[in-house]
């Protein structure tokens, strides 16, 4: 594995901000999204930037995610394909949330440009916004230990968190002090060659370490998921895990895959009825808890988003009540994802599997046993 | 006091339908408790639809269509296949009650085997005994 080594003299936010402006300066973009400190100094927002004093106080490396990269992306292509050559800087699991609307006609990749990095995971929003300063020192010294306590849950389970699976053009690692750059597509050569570095140095420590890295993470997503699976088990289980929804349908709309504009569950057919319609299902039922159908809008949600899951957490990011939405969401979709062998946004010419079909497949989910 | 199960079946217009009209030309025996709903194809069956229907206290749900490659639109069922597994598979990892859904394939000839399978899927459920979601206030 070859890629460019460079050592960092101040910090990393500042490292990666001097290749963006070498890139802009030399015209090969013309314009970079990333996130940036939003004025109040408490919170973080996406910004579309042209001018070239703005980039002087981005971060690409925030500690927090309070929107998801490809829901912002989303908005800025929804009506199609740009004439503007624009840089996204964005971590794996954004990246791939925007590989997944794209697959989704959502998101439109053309003369978009994708920079990822070794992500360290994040802090929660909510936590974040208590005590910044605290959590600003510590996002860096989370990237030099590795650490896992305080992020966000569905980060210390991730384990798409560097270059694998993740369809980027260039791809920034961090190893003791030190940024690598590994180019990824044929893009990036034009990249390098702009930069003037040549892809020569050896990356293998590197690529050692997150190996390590790596291992770890899958056992700890394992062990989650089994505690999990145990936690969900059953009708009483299942309801007592979502107990303290209050069904404000925030996970969806946090959500990067939830892309519909008028949701199914929110839709006059599914959710608007006649009071003696609800009490009939109270007679049915013994009685029924309002607002109604908060636990078909979770199984059903699983229904339509599930496969293209990335596992961003940004759901219980969003979620008021604290209910662990973001890791049972990682959890089925990490099942039903192995039934297709689908990972979500890792190649753009893969189908979502909804979308296509084999014809000779599923035979064990069909009723056989009446079959002539 | 054991009461008669009840059941949901979705049939497609174009084979299960009419294989459901064909039993009842034919005078064969179809369970009293099956309420049908007619889809234009099994592909229109959004897995929402059948949750909604456990959830209001159905006891088992059909979901009926075309032959995999007889489909009136050359592919809906396989993509029913697929919507259905998933959903089967999310309900399996759950454990709420997986078996009370059946997928099967009954074309517009074969009112004998809609016969079949629906008194047989009707004789299981019964046997299965009511859907636990019924009694459940906070699961809806």
């Amino acid at each position: 594995m070859k890629g460019k080594i460079i050592e960092i003299k101040s910090d990393l936010n500042t490292a990666i901000k001097n290749i963006i402006k070498t890139l802009v300066q030399k015209k090969l973009f013309d314009a970079v999204f990333v996130p940036v400190r939003i004025p109040s100094r408490e919170s973080f927002a996406y910004l579309l930037i042209k001018d070239k004093e703005i980039l002087e106080s981005i971060t690409p490396l925030p500690p927090t995610m309070p929107v998801q990269g490809a829901r912002a992306l989303k908005d800025l292509t929804r009506l199609g394909k740009l004439n503007l050559r624009i840089l996204c800087i964005m971590r794996p699991c954004e990246i791939r949330a925007a590989v997944e609307l794209a697959k989704l006609r959502q998101i439109t990749l053309q003369n978009l440009t994708f920079f990822s990095f070794d992500c360290p995971g994040v802090f929660p929003t909510a936590e974040y916004i208590k005590s910044p300063e605290k959590y600003d020192q510590n996002i860096i010294e989370k990237i030099k230990a590795w650490q896992e306590d305080g992020l966000r849950p569905n980060c210390s389970i991730c384990v798409n968190f560097s270059h694998y699976n993740t369809p980027a053009d260039l791809h920034i690692g961090f190893y003791r002090n030190h940024l690598l750059i590994y180019p990824v597509s044929k893009n990036s050569q034009k990249i390098l060659d702009i930069l003037s570095y040549r892809a020569e140095d050896d990356l293998t420590e590197w690529e050692n370490s997150i190996n390590t890295l790596l291992k770890k993470k899958k056992e700890n997503r394992s062990r989650k998921f089994s505690l999990l699976s145990n936690q969900t088990k059953g009708i009483e289980n299942l309801e007592e895990f979502f107990t303290g929804c209050i069904n404000c349908h925030n996970c969806m709309r946090v959500c990067p895959i939830c892309y519909c504009r008028q949701c199914f569950f929110e839709s006059p057919e599914q959710s608007h009825h006649e009071a003696e319609e609800y009490l009939a299902r109270a007679k049915e039922k013994g009685g029924i808890r309002f607002p109604p159908e908060r636990m078909v809008f979770h199984l059903g949600r699983m229904n339509h988003m599930a496969l293209s899951c990335v596992g961003c957490g940004s759901c219980e990011d969003g979620c008021p009540m604290d209910v662990p939405v973001g890791q049972i969401f990682s959890f089925i979709g990490n099942e039903v994802q192995k039934m297709f062998d689908y990972l979500p946004g890792k190649n753009l010419e893969e189908p979502i599997p909804l979308l296509t079909f084999k014809e000779d497949e599923l035979h064990e989910y069909e009723d056989t046993r009446e079959k002539k | 006091m054991q009461t008669e199960p009840t059941i949901i079946g979705f049939l497609c217009n174009w084979c299960s339908y009419a294989a459901a009209d064909l039993a009842g030309n034919s005078k064969l025996e179809v369970p009293g408790n099956l309420t049908t709903i007619r889809v234009m194809c099994s592909s229109r069956v959004d897995p929402v639809f059948i949750l909604n229907a456990y959830f209001q206290g159905a006891d088992g749900v059909l979901v009926a269509g075309c032959h995999p490659g007889d489909c009136h639109y050359q592919t809906g069922n396989y993509y029913a296949r697929r919507r259905l597994a998933l959903l089967i598979k999310i309900l399996q990892t759950f454990d709420i009650e997986p078996k009370r859904l059946r997928l099967s394939w009954i074309s517009a000839s074969e009112g004998q085997r809609f016969s079949e399978i629906t008194q047989e899927f009707a004789k299981f459920i019964k046997e299965a005994g009511p859907n636990p979601l019924k009694k459940k206030p906070f699961f809806e």
